[in-house]
């Protein structure tokens, strides 16, 4: 796993991660730099620390402290030695590298007029490693088949974060894009044109304009873009069959998807929640649930034996002025 | 016999160090003039075109004469090194290694070291603000360093037959 970023850390550094056992390489999720403090790797969900010598321990005490000389080549590592290029990442906060991986920054930011301008003194990163998990969403896919349009279902993908929700979302969307649906009934589907809308650069983690991740060759990304503004851009120019966007929330979000669903495209989304009824609970998410934008809801967890959806039918979705075959799919919806 | 040929070469070694003398004092504005235009074209790649540190350096290095044109370029082939230190490092390096072929004197060093400080660290109105401060002290140098070319270009070069004369005089 560490060789996916090699290219972005000093040698010295690399050098002394490349000792760690075995097991935590494997599970490696998130490294976190601080400049002159213990240096925390998150492996396999449980946090730990690098020792000097290149071991894992929980004690924080005999851990490596990188210095801030290691901080600073790291930095200009990450930003090809231009902060001024990153301006608009800096604002927001994290880089996103060639490969997908995201690099968070912690410092102390410049206000213009109340507004986080930069991020200078960057003394923290936290380098998290993208794992493309293709095939991840092939289980779920033949749950959210749509029979009738030969399609997805809108879906609502909920969770708790870290429970692979955008994970699933990338998956679904090359599925869908690339019609390669993992079950017999559904060979033969077209692929459909599939418009990511992806605000934090999470989905198809583009690079320059270009998606790391294998998003699906019918998918067009609209990276860095504000998601309502996105969707609408997405509906009037690139005539989408399928929507997908990350995080939803906002009350404009809302209205974009419910645009997008009485235009008969099919919207797949992801919010922050741990349940359907915290999901019913939030006014936005409760209006998209009860007003048929979404025909699937998807309730993503963690459990012992590893990631769990459950997919629910939402069973007011019929009556709102969609296509016919949309109100009769989600009427014999049940599965 | 040999009386004669000494004397002609202390003539022709004084001859040389005043013309090499008063070829520093020519190269100085000179190179002074190119470093000007590097910084200028590095603040039209920081100031529109966003383009990386790295690349930028190259591109200037490219459309300048030696010994500017390779302060630039050595710096960003140490960019791009895959054992790359931080840009100020870099920078460093490269002005100790350029620095004993140029004309130029110690308060161009200084001032291009403080830039190298600051370049690639902050937003680009800062990087702005810098360069343009550099190109300032180094324009007044430049003013300086003509005005010594003025004044000490020729005297240097006569000072030195005529020193030489001065020696072979006493020596005879």
């Amino acid at each position: 796993m560490l060789k996916l970023i090699a290219h972005l850390l000093p040698p010295e550094l690399y050098e002394r991660l490349r000792r760690l056992p075995d097991s935590v390489h494997a599970g490696l999720e998130e490294i976190r730099i601080r400049e002159e403090r213990p240096l925390e790797i998150v492996s396999l969900d449980k946090s730990g620390f690098l020792t000097e010598d290149g071991g894992w321990s929980s004690n924080p005490q005999q851990a490596f402290r990188p210095s801030g000389e290691l901080c600073r080549k790291l930095l200009g590592r990450l930003t090809g030695h231009s902060l001024y290029a990153m301006e608009e990442e800096l604002r927001k906060g994290y880089i996103t590298v060639t490969g997908g991986h995201r690099v968070g920054l912690a410092g102390r930011t410049v206000l213009e007029r109340g507004d986080v301008k930069a991020i200078r003194d960057i003394g923290g990163f936290n380098i998290r490693i993208a794992r493309e998990a293709v095939g991840a969403a092939d289980k779920l896919a033949q749950q959210l088949a749509d029979a009738a349009r030969r399609s997805i279902h809108s879906t609502l993908l909920i969770g708790p974060p870290r429970m692979g929700k955008t994970t699933m979302l990338r998956d679904l969307a090359r599925i869908v894009s690339s019609g390669a649906w993992p079950d017999t009934a559904m060979a033969g589907w077209p692929g459909r044109r599939v418009a990511i809308v992806d605000e934090r650069s999470e989905i198809a983690a583009s690079v320059k304009g270009v998606p790391s991740f294998d998003v699906g060759p019918r998918t067009d990304v609209m990276d860095a873009c504000p998601k309502a503004e996105g969707m609408m851009m997405m509906l009037r120019s690139m005539s989408p069959e399928v929507i997908m966007a990350d995080e939803i929330g906002r009350p404009e979000d809302a209205a974009a998807v419910r645009e997008a669903a009485h235009s008969g495209v099919a919207v797949v989304a992801t919010a922050h929640a741990s349940s359907l009824e915290e999901a019913r609970g939030r006014p936005i998410l409760r209006e998209l649930l009860h007003d048929g934008a979404f025909s699937r809801c998807v309730i993503l967890g963690r459990s012992r034996s590893g990631f769990e959806a459950r997919v629910v039918a939402l069973q007011h979705a019929a009556p709102t002025a969609r296509e016919p075959t949309a109100a009769r799919a989600a009427g014999e919806a049940g599965t | 016999m040999i009386k004669a040929a000494g004397a002609v070469l202390i003539l022709l070694a004084g001859t040389m160090i005043g013309f090499l003398q008063a070829a520093r004092f020519a190269k100085r504005p000179r190179q002074l003039r190119e470093l000007i235009h590097g910084l200028q074209r590095l603040e039209t790649e920081i100031g529109y075109g966003y383009t990386p540190l790295p690349e930028a350096m190259r591109r200037t290095g490219a459309h300048m004469a030696e010994p500017a044109a390779s302060i630039f370029r050595l710096t960003s082939d140490r960019l791009e090194s895959p054992d790359a230190p931080a840009f100020e490092a870099c920078w460093e390096e490269t002005l100790a290694g350029c620095w004993p072929g140029t004309a130029m004197r110690k308060t161009e060093l200084a001032t291009l070291r403080r830039l190298g400080s600051t370049l690639g660290m902050s937003d680009r109105e800062d990087q702005l603000k810098h360069l343009r401060l550099a190109q300032q002290q180094m324009q007044a140098e430049e003013d300086g360093a003509r005005d010594d070319q003025a004044r000490y270009e020729k005297l240097s070069r006569s000072l030195g037959i005529l020193i030489a004369a001065l020696v072979v005089i006493l020596m005879v």
